[in-house]
């Protein structure tokens, strides 16, 4: 067994033992689940070697007829994405110990997570497009398990359906572009596809990005196919973390990224996607204003910044949005566990309207919060301000100027509406009417640990990509991953790097005042809850319905086929199936009814009626048959 | 004077006809039984004619197997009449007719 075969299969193996023993390891189901992914997060480390070589690391598993063979893959991408999700996701695994302590169902909890983990490493190191496509589809599975893991609440069951619906969606796109891929290549390998680019026609190779961004955008949230991203916060916190904000949504990302050598050659589906991306962040941070769920808010703000990085992928900086996912990774995993701190402390509170003033009262869940929303809006040192500038400006340096307007535009909106978020949730006076209450037991502390170490890269994972002379760590992990869209000398840029960080940092700026103005300043403390109320009832409509995706999409798709199926159960199903069986029958009883007749009962009849047919026959032949 | 082809099969045909109308005539069942074996007697005496006179032993091998199944038609037929007779307490086939349409 390869340690890459190990680092896959570990998780798999601690979702067996769970399923299997769930009963009696109860609470210990917890040290189990972390334990898997945390030891395959160690050998992944140990793995990295191996990745970053000249050649990326390659094992074959199955083969079956040529061009169909499966195996695993671990180049810098993949292991990028492993590191990012046994890592991640074993930090958020400890901390589900603390915060599913008292719930009854933590072994299959812990079960759907390690089976996610596994669902994930199958996605990112498949060596083939059919692994990835199970790999994709055993992930919306795990999603889906995930989000209506409390499954006695009919919205989190509502929810979890919507997402498997239309991650099925995006799941038929990336099948009909392996179809095209096998049809034009022979192969399923990625090695082989990415040879054979050459020879693709244009018009298929545009056709197969399209149908794979179709499987990235269910994937990740990109409009229209976004809906379900908010509904999804209907489970349990650490899902949220690890599923809905670090790992998961970003599978786009990563497929664009993956099939670079495609898209590179696809300027126009370039174009769509890059678009595509910078609508998804435009709205995500519109709507993020007008949340007053904390989780959502969080859910919409997820939704934007994956905006950002498939737009940086979608244009063709490359490095700069996979940049992005590796720094948002910690940030928003950090920003839902701290989120989760205070919904646990406020007993299931999530209305930030009926927050405030926990400042004081929650000093760990504020310092981390506040580290995590400066690392989003990209504070100068912090993560987010190296890997966000480096997507708005690489938007840029690859000519596309509406773009980079977006993109600057959005991260001033994003500084708002973060702000708004810790303004309402930190200070001022307490508007809640449940106690809180901040335990000290020993599963509270436990939650503590993981939001900890994940301050230490929400700071430090920008300084990857500073280049202290020579190309930076970021650039020479990939190597020649991205060789293919190496950027060629562009038009003369309106802009320095320096200038756009700057203007980028005065939107932010800007966007912090507005939000302190709004909602941080003593002033409008004083009068919060009227002020929140009237705010609650004067939201626009478009903002209320969050610009009308949901009916959109409902009077489009959804009733159309419900009033499909209603004609067929009411009209086509009783008139036209039922009815042609009974047909049938009717048919049969009739002719029955006819030739029944014939049966007398009287031997002497049949005999009568034997004889002369004979006699005829032999007349026949006596006759016409001796004349021939 | 010798035994022609021709007034074999002429009496094999009388023979047949015979059976024939007791068959279609007739309503006691054993009559109607032994008209069907004359009836299969008149074509076994056709074969074996047909068999001697073309010097071909194919019919004589007919001939058995005709035998053996009218035997075997005999001792059935036998069994359904003498089973119907206990059931109907009368020998005419025309009331054993309760298979009608």
């Amino acid at each position: 067994m390869s340690l890459v075969e190990f680092i896959w299969l570990l998780p798999l193996a601690g979702a067996v033992v769970l399923w299997a023993f769930g009963p009696q390891l109860q609470r210990a189901s917890g040290a189990v689940g972390s334990a898997t992914v945390l030891v395959s997060f160690v050998a992944t480390l140990f793995a990295f070697g191996s990745a970053t070589g000249p050649v990326p690391w390659h094992q074959v598993l199955l083969s079956w007829v040529p061009g169909f063979t499966f195996g695993l893959r671990l180049d810098p991408l993949s292991l990028l994405w492993t590191l990012i999700i046994t890592g991640v996701g074993g930090l958020i695994h400890v901390y589900s110990i603390g915060y599913m302590w008292s719930d009854r169902a933590i072994a299959r909890f812990f079960a759907y997570m390690n089976f996610f983990v596994f669902a994930m490493l199958t996605l990112v190191l498949s060596d083939n497009v059919v692994g990835l496509l199970v790999g994709w589809g055993l992930v919306g599975l795990a999603s889906y398990f995930l989000i209506g893991f409390w499954f006695y609440k009919p919205s989190a069951v509502a929810a979890a359906k919507k997402a498997f619906v239309i991650n099925v969606v995006g799941d038929v796109g990336i099948m009909f572009a392996v179809f095209a891929l096998y049809a034009a290549t022979g192969s399923i390998a990625f090695s082989d596809i990415f040879a054979r680019t050459g020879s693709l026609e244009p018009g298929v190779l545009a056709a197969v990005c399209v149908a794979l961004f179709i499987g990235a955008a269910a994937k990740s949230a990109q409009v229209p196919l976004h809906t379900w991203l908010p509904d999804a916060m209907e489970g349990p916190t650490p899902v949220s973390a690890l599923i809905h904000a670090a790992t998961m949504v970003t599978a786009g990302v990563y497929l664009v990224a993956r099939f670079a050598p495609l898209y590179s050659l696809s300027p126009s589906v370039q174009e769509l996607v890059g678009v595509i991306g910078a609508l998804t962040m435009v709205t995500g941070a519109i709507l993020g204003v007008a949340q007053w769920d904390i989780k959502r808010i969080l859910a919409y703000s997820t939704m934007s910044q994956i905006g950002y990085m498939i737009m940086g992928v979608g244009v063709g900086a490359y490095q700069a949005g996979v940049m992005h996912f590796f720094t948002h990774a910690f940030f928003k995993a950090q920003l839902f566990l701290a989120a989760g701190l205070i919904i646990h402390a406020l007993h299931d509170e999530q209305d930030v309207r009926k927050m405030g003033g926990l400042r004081e009262r929650l000093p760990f869940a504020f310092w981390t919060m506040l580290i995590g929303t400066l690392a989003i809006i990209g504070f100068p040192g912090l993560s987010g301000f190296f890997s966000k500038d480096a997507v708005i400006y690489g938007v840029l340096e690859h000519g596309h100027p509406f773009l980079y307007v977006a993109g600057v535009l959005t991260a001033g909106l994003t500084a708002y509406y973060m702000f708004r978020m810790i303004f309402l949730t930190f200070f001022g006076a307490y508007r809640g009417e449940s106690s809180v209450e901040e335990h000290a037991s020993l599963p509270e502390r436990l939650m503590q640990v993981p939001v900890a170490i994940l301050v230490v890269p929400t700071i430090a994972a920008g300084y990857f990509s500073v280049s202290f002379g020579g190309p930076s760590a970021w650039t020479r992990f990939f190597g020649t991953l991205f060789q293919v869209s190496a950027n060629v000398a562009g038009p003369v840029l309106p802009i320095s790097e320096l200038g756009s960080s700057l203007l980028v940092l005065v939107l932010v700026a800007a966007g912090i005042v507005v939000a302190y103005v709004r909602y941080g300043a003593p002033a409008a403390q004083a009068t919060a809850p009227a002020r929140l109320r009237t705010e609650t009832e004067r939201m626009p409509a478009a903002l209320r319905h969050a610009f009308w995706f949901d009916d959109v999409i409902d009077a489009a798709i959804v009733h159309p086929a419900q009033a499909l199926g209603i004609a067929i159960t009411r009209f086509i199903d009783p008139h036209v199936i039922d009815a042609g069986v009974r047909d049938v029958v009717w048919v049969a009883g009739a002719l029955g009814a006819i030739f029944r007749k014939l049966q007398t009962g009287l031997v002497r009849g049949y005999a009568l009626t034997i004889v002369i047919a004979a006699a005829a026959f032999i007349a026949y032949f006596a006759t016409l048959g001796a004349a021939k | 004077m010798s035994v022609e082809l021709s007034n074999y099969i002429a009496l094999s045909a009388v023979m047949f006809f015979i059976g024939v109308t007791g068959v279609v005539v007739r309503r006691n069942p054993l009559i109607v039984l032994m008209s069907i074996e004359l009836m299969l007697n008149a074509a076994n005496l056709a074969l074996v004619a047909f068999s001697r006179a073309w010097v071909n032993n194919a019919g004589h091998v007919f001939v058995f197997l005709v035998v053996t199944v009218a035997a075997a038609e005999a001792a059935i037929g036998l069994a359904i009449v003498v089973a119907a007779f206990r059931r109907a307490k009368n020998v005419d086939v025309d009331e054993v007719s309760r298979l009608h349409g």
